[in-house]
């Protein structure tokens, strides 16, 4: 069974994120740029499937700017077997990444579709949905365990109250969440191999796909900062405070 | 112990001295665990006014006082265990006149590390100086003690950042030590004779502290070393090939403890014996290439047998996390901490021989090795046995320090690379200084404080 795992390149999680003078963006030059967490999970997952032997090639596939290779090589590093990377300037937006992933999906014709759940730097948590829709296959989304077995994958998702087991028929759709797994670390002589392993390239216009944004982006603003504590004399002074300041008594 | 708290609090506002026994033992202890706390009182001034009138107070009553910053000190040179009043700087936490053109800022001695760490961040620059007590530990106590910790080989020590110092002498003047400058060929440095000085001569109450350009991109290695001669071939190995930030090791069994907390995930399959731990800057694929072909070298050599390249910020956090949080780790256990240097040509035979008495002198004691070592520190960790009582084991750790240190002596190390002397280390001395060094350093602190008032007991025996 071949899987098909989606990486984006984000803003490294550590970074203290700040956004552009004019308000337009956040500001993402001299940034280091990683693998979105979560993506490393799915990768983690498909290696993990792999060596269970319940998956025999894992394909992951990029969309965006050249750089993207190097997010590809570092799951190519994990276990993947081969890359793809969708080229393009462009910004991407979650309906134009499902359009683009349903062109791949239809050429590679995988039968599990991994994903993060989300990306840390836009936090749409659409594109598994939206790629499901589009391909009309079962989703099981936020996964914290994934069994695969003949032909359905069993995927359990954290809600609230406890735990849910779907039962999806292949081909599918499984969105990661926190708790899946813990992504290995990169061995040195895997980086090595991992830059003899194809990287195939293409195009949104080779896919037939327009990526046009259809949202406009108004404006992007940091967080409020915080005001200095006070400290109070006595408790008759908190709870004035909290009554006519805070105004939560 | 009464007309003291009232004395104190005519200088101070009554809420900046305390007396209570929480305090008391809180604030007359630093992070060793060897001594009882039992200062007479706690006091928090806010200004150096406030301190050098303490000080000259202190001068009249012949009353010892005892500096306080974040108390992670590791060889009791923060410790009050006979009366003394403990000067805490945990008030005088300001950052000021930041300077963009020179790098430099004006800092209190309570700032902590990583508040400075921050502001320089925020600044688009780096404060260098680095350890896992960032988070606690003040700048005053880190020149008081020229801490050092896991940049030393790219950045040096805290010496090398501080452009200029206030102190308050143990005679009660303020004395204002290189307003920042770079070059200043005016006699005696002064600055540097209270860097390092432990708190012996005076009080530091502020700095001007020079930063750095932000590094870009740090890449973290982890190394898997199956024997201890292999640490420092691959040492010379990349040292010789690149630029490297850091370059640390330390032990699976440091790595076990760790493990244990269960916070981390073993970083191989297999365990091995040494892991060695190097960081370097990584602005293009240039560096990361040349870094892989002296990893296939050091395979092929034999010395190391596998590693692990971090792909991002945090794995690089999280591969820092299984060295850095071995000290937190194995504090439980009551550890005795040596921690020892030589030049780091010298380390290869130095650790054979000190591996070999180790090995023979504890042969029932659980010895962690970890360290600095590409400036040439180690940190040997000798752990309590669960039911041996705390005197008896300091007795025998002291026992064989006496060995240990009878080899540093023979290297022409140092006792003592980087935590200081304090209390701890003071009977030492003599295995890293001669008797006519001891003997100027006692007159240089008869100078500055000639009623011995000022962190008594510390350092000079």
């Amino acid at each position: 069974m071949k899987a098909l795992v989606a990486v984006k390149r984000v803003v490294d999680y550590n970074v203290k994120v700040r956004v552009k003078a004019d308000g337009s963006d956040v500001d993402i030059g001299n940034v280091k740029m990683s693998m979105n967490p979560f993506d490393e999970i799915a990768v983690e997952e498909a290696v993990r499937l792999k060596e269970a032997g319940k998956v025999s090639e894992i394909v992951v596939v990029s969309l965006g700017v050249k750089q993207c290779e190097e997010t590809l090589r570092t799951a190519m590093a994990m276990g993947a077997d081969r890359g793809i990377l969708v080229e393009t300037e462009a910004p991407l937006q979650p309906l134009a990444v499902a359009k683009l992933l349903k062109a791949v999906v239809d050429k590679e014709q995988p039968q599990l579709v991994i994903l993060g759940k989300q990306a840390i730097d836009d936090d749409a948590n659409q594109t598994g949905q939206m790629l499901a829709a589009l391909l009309g296959w079962p989703q099981g989304t936020f996964a914290s365990k994934v069994v695969v077995a003949d032909s359905k994958v069993d995927v359990t998702r954290e809600i609230d109250g406890g735990l849910e087991t779907v039962a999806l028929k292949l081909p599918a759709i499984v969105t990661t969440d926190l708790r899946l797994n813990e992504p290995r670390y990169v061995k040195l002589p895997n980086i090595m191999a991992a830059k003899k392993k194809p990287l195939d390239k293409t195009t949104p216009a080779d896919l037939g796909v327009d990526p046009a944004p259809r949202l406009t982006v108004l404006k992007v603003a940091e967080p409020a900062k915080r005001s200095a504590g006070v400290k109070v004399a006595s408790v008759q002074e908190l709870v004035a405070k909290l009554k006519n300041e805070a105004k939560v008594l | 112990m009464t007309d003291i708290r009232t004395e104190l609090m005519t200088l101070l506002n009554e809420n900046r001295v305390r007396t209570d026994a929480d305090s008391l033992g809180q604030y007359g202890l630093d992070w060793t665990r060897f001594h009882t706390p039992a200062p007479s009182a706690v006091v928090f001034p806010r200004s150096v006014d406030e301190v050098a009138a303490i000080v000259r107070w202190a001068n009249q009553r012949k009353i010892g006082l005892v500096p306080s910053g974040g108390r992670t000190g590791l060889s009791a040179g923060a410790v009050a265990t006979q009366g003394e009043v403990v000067v805490s700087f945990d008030l005088m936490r300001a950052i000021s006149d930041f300077d963009p053109v020179e790098r430099t800022v004006t800092i209190e001695a309570g700032v902590v590390t990583e508040q400075l760490q921050g502001f320089a961040a925020e600044h688009g620059l780096y404060y260098p100086v680095d350890f896992a007590s960032r988070g606690s530990s003040q700048l005053g106590g880190n020149i008081s003690t020229n801490a050092g910790g896991i940049k030393v080989i790219r950045y040096g020590l805290t010496r090398d950042w501080v452009m200029g110092l206030t102190v308050v002498t143990g005679q009660g003047d303020v004395l204002r030590l290189n307003n920042g400058l770079v070059k200043n060929a005016t006699g005696y440095d002064l600055r540097h004779l209270f860097i390092g000085a432990e708190g012996t001569l005076g009080f530091i109450v502020g700095a001007r502290m020079r930063l750095a350009r932000q590094p870009r991109n740090l890449t973290v290695l982890l190394l898997a070393v199956p024997e201890l001669d292999g640490i420092m071939s691959v040492f010379r190995l990349f040292n010789d090939g690149m630029p490297l930030t850091a370059f640390e090791f330390f032990s699976e069994q440091a790595l076990g403890h760790v493990l244990a907390r269960g916070h981390s995930q073993r970083p191989f399959e297999s365990a091995s014996p040494y892991y060695v731990l190097l960081e370097f800057e990584a602005p293009t694929d240039a560096e990361t290439e040349l870094a892989f072909s002296l990893f296939e070298k050091a395979t092929e050599a034999g010395w190391a047998v596998d590693g692990i390249v971090s792909q991002s910020e945090q794995q690089a956090k999280d591969l820092w996390r299984l060295r850095e949080d071995i000290s937190e780790s194995i504090t439980p256990r009551r550890p005795y901490k040596n921690d020892i240097s030589v030049t780091v040509s010298k380390a290869p035979a130095f650790m054979r021989e000190l591996d070999a008495i180790l090995a023979r002198e504890y042969p029932d004691f659980e010895v962690v090795w970890f360290g600095h070592i590409g400036d040439g520190n180690l940190h040997i960790n000798v752990l309590k046995p669960e039911d041996m009582p705390i005197d008896a084991f300091k007795r025998e750790c002291e026992r064989v320090s006496q060995w240990v240190f009878e080899l540093v002596k023979k290297f022409d190390g140092s006792i003592s690379a980087e935590h200081g002397v304090g209390l701890l280390k003071r009977d030492y001395l003599g295995y890293s200084r001669s008797a006519e060094e001891m003997a100027y350093m006692r007159a240089i602190k008869q100078v500055f404080d000639p009623n011995g008032i000022i962190n008594p007991g510390k350092l000079v025996p």
